[in-house]
């Protein structure tokens, strides 16, 4: 069953991590969501499909009041990150989500009207959360050609979507990189296999080497925290990607 | 966790989405059947034509026949567009009633004390009643039409049994016209049929 927990506090000003679910039927691949809260507001990032909405919601609910909930941020259109939308908006008719102007006519497809989507562009954007300035940072191509992750200067945390993905064996439950080395053998084949683009990959480097990061969080996986997030930007920059194997 | 466990409501919709299938197929069998007549008619227009005076009433009576058969077409455009519009209004529901179903999942999961999900329960029901709603009235549309298409194969029907009699007075050319009205009366009756199936289809279950 899924818990939140809280990955980062300061005061009103949380991030609570969705993660982990070794209860999850196994014809699902397993999804992190990420709760970004300051004061009265709360932000979900990539909320996942219909299948575990009841998990996710239940385990939100455990945590914080979900009618605070202000928005919903979908790094790209994957069913993995936002076929739940509809249902969320069940719950809450009024959300907004912010997704890149790329699958701002698609997404609709799985729910929500002309006034649920906030199109952030491709140089990305500020969300602004309470008293907090998020900002949208472009990914394209890594591996959705319209792809934005999250970055809390505050907070010292990216949500990096898919990128820094591991799909880790049962005995790997933990929530944090606890040695790198052995993690990364279980995130190789899927950013080479996922990542369709060497240049957008040394692009996205290059962009969050510049920015302080204490976490990096994973769409699926575990988080990297520390010297393990320059680690694996270091990692991946050396990496061959957009091959099938090898 | 499981997945959201199989829900007993949407597959009440699934077999209305399985009747509008059957409705669909029977308004498909009709109008190639007044295709079909429409074809009989210009036929029995030309075979009138070379019997001369002695079946002057069977070219009438084909004649009309040949409108019955656009006219019967027009219906059946008319039915089709509403079983169109209905298949719309059924996706709604079987939507609706998933999402209402996992959205209760998920607040039983989470226990009763959660804000807002009372309200959440209670819009999802309100939208699931206006759908329903206008699955009813759609429902009830299509009956009328059915019932009008009927009145209209009625007619139909006595054109094909006046044909019938003309053709007894058709002279030498009298057996070849007693065919085509007897092929006339065959095709309406198999419409009729289908009329019947077609009455008896109910969108909405009560």
């Amino acid at each position: 069953m899924k818990q939140a927990h809280c990955i980062y506090q300061n005061d009103d000003h949380r991030w609570l991590a969705i993660a982990r679910d070794a209860s999850k039927p196994g014809y699902l691949i397993d999804t992190n969501e990420y709760v970004v809260m300051d004061g009265d507001q709360a932000l979900l990032c990539d909320p996942g499909g219909i299948e575990i909405f009841p998990a996710v919601f239940s385990a939100l609910s455990a945590e914080c009041d979900p009618t605070t909930l202000a928005g919903i941020f979908a790094s790209h259109q994957d069913p993995d990150i936002i076929s739940s939308l509809a249902l969320w908006l069940e719950f809450k008719p009024d959300l907004k989500c912010y997704t890149s102007w790329l699958w701002q006519s698609f997404l609709p497809h799985f729910g929500g009207s002309e006034s649920t989507f906030v199109p952030i562009p491709d140089p990305g954007m500020t969300i602004r959360l309470g008293s907090l300035e998020l900002q949208a940072i472009p990914a394209h191509y890594l591996h959705s050609s319209g792809n934005h992750h999250l970055y809390d200067p505050k907070a010292k945390i990216l949500f990096s979507g898919d990128v820094g993905a591991a799909l880790l064996p049962p005995d790997q439950g933990g929530l944090y990189v606890e040695d790198f080395t052995r993690h990364i053998r279980h995130a190789e084949g899927f950013h080479k296999r996922w990542m369709g683009s060497d240049r957008a990959k040394r692009d996205w480097c290059e962009r969050v080497s510049r920015l302080d990061i204490d976490m990096m969080v994973p769409q699926h996986g575990a988080i990297y925290q520390g010297a393990d997030v320059q680690r694996f930007i270091n990692w991946f920059a050396a990496l061959e990607v957009g091959v099938l194997r090898g | 966790m499981n997945a959201p466990e199989k829900l007993k409501t949407p597959s009440r919709s699934a077999s209305e989405l399985t009747c509008i299938v059957r409705v669909n197929e029977e308004i498909k069998s009709i109008v190639a059947t007044a295709f079909r007549i429409n074809l009989m008619a210009l036929n029995a227009i030309f075979l009138a034509k070379r019997a001369g005076n002695a079946a002057l009433g069977f070219g009438v009576l084909s004649n009309e026949l040949r409108r019955f058969a656009q006219d019967l077409t027009r219906h059946m455009a008319s039915l089709r567009d509403m079983t169109s519009g209905s298949v719309g209004s059924v996706t709604g529901v079987v939507q609706q009633q998933r999402n209402s179903a996992i959205l209760l999942q998920a607040i039983r999961l989470s226990g009763d004390g959660v804000p807002g999900v009372r309200e959440a329960r209670k819009r999802g029901a309100q939208r699931l009643a206006e759908q329903h709603g206008r699955l009813r009235a759609l429902d009830q549309r299509l009956r009328a039409a059915v019932e009008e298409t009927q009145q209209l194969v009625e007619l139909g029907g006595v054109l094909a049994r006046s044909a019938k009699i003309e053709a007894a007075y058709g002279g030498g050319f009298s057996p070849a016209l007693m065919q085509v009205s007897t092929d006339f009366a065959e095709v309406i009756a198999q419409i009729k049929r289908s009329l019947e199936v077609l009455g008896k289809e109910r969108l909405v279950k009560d």
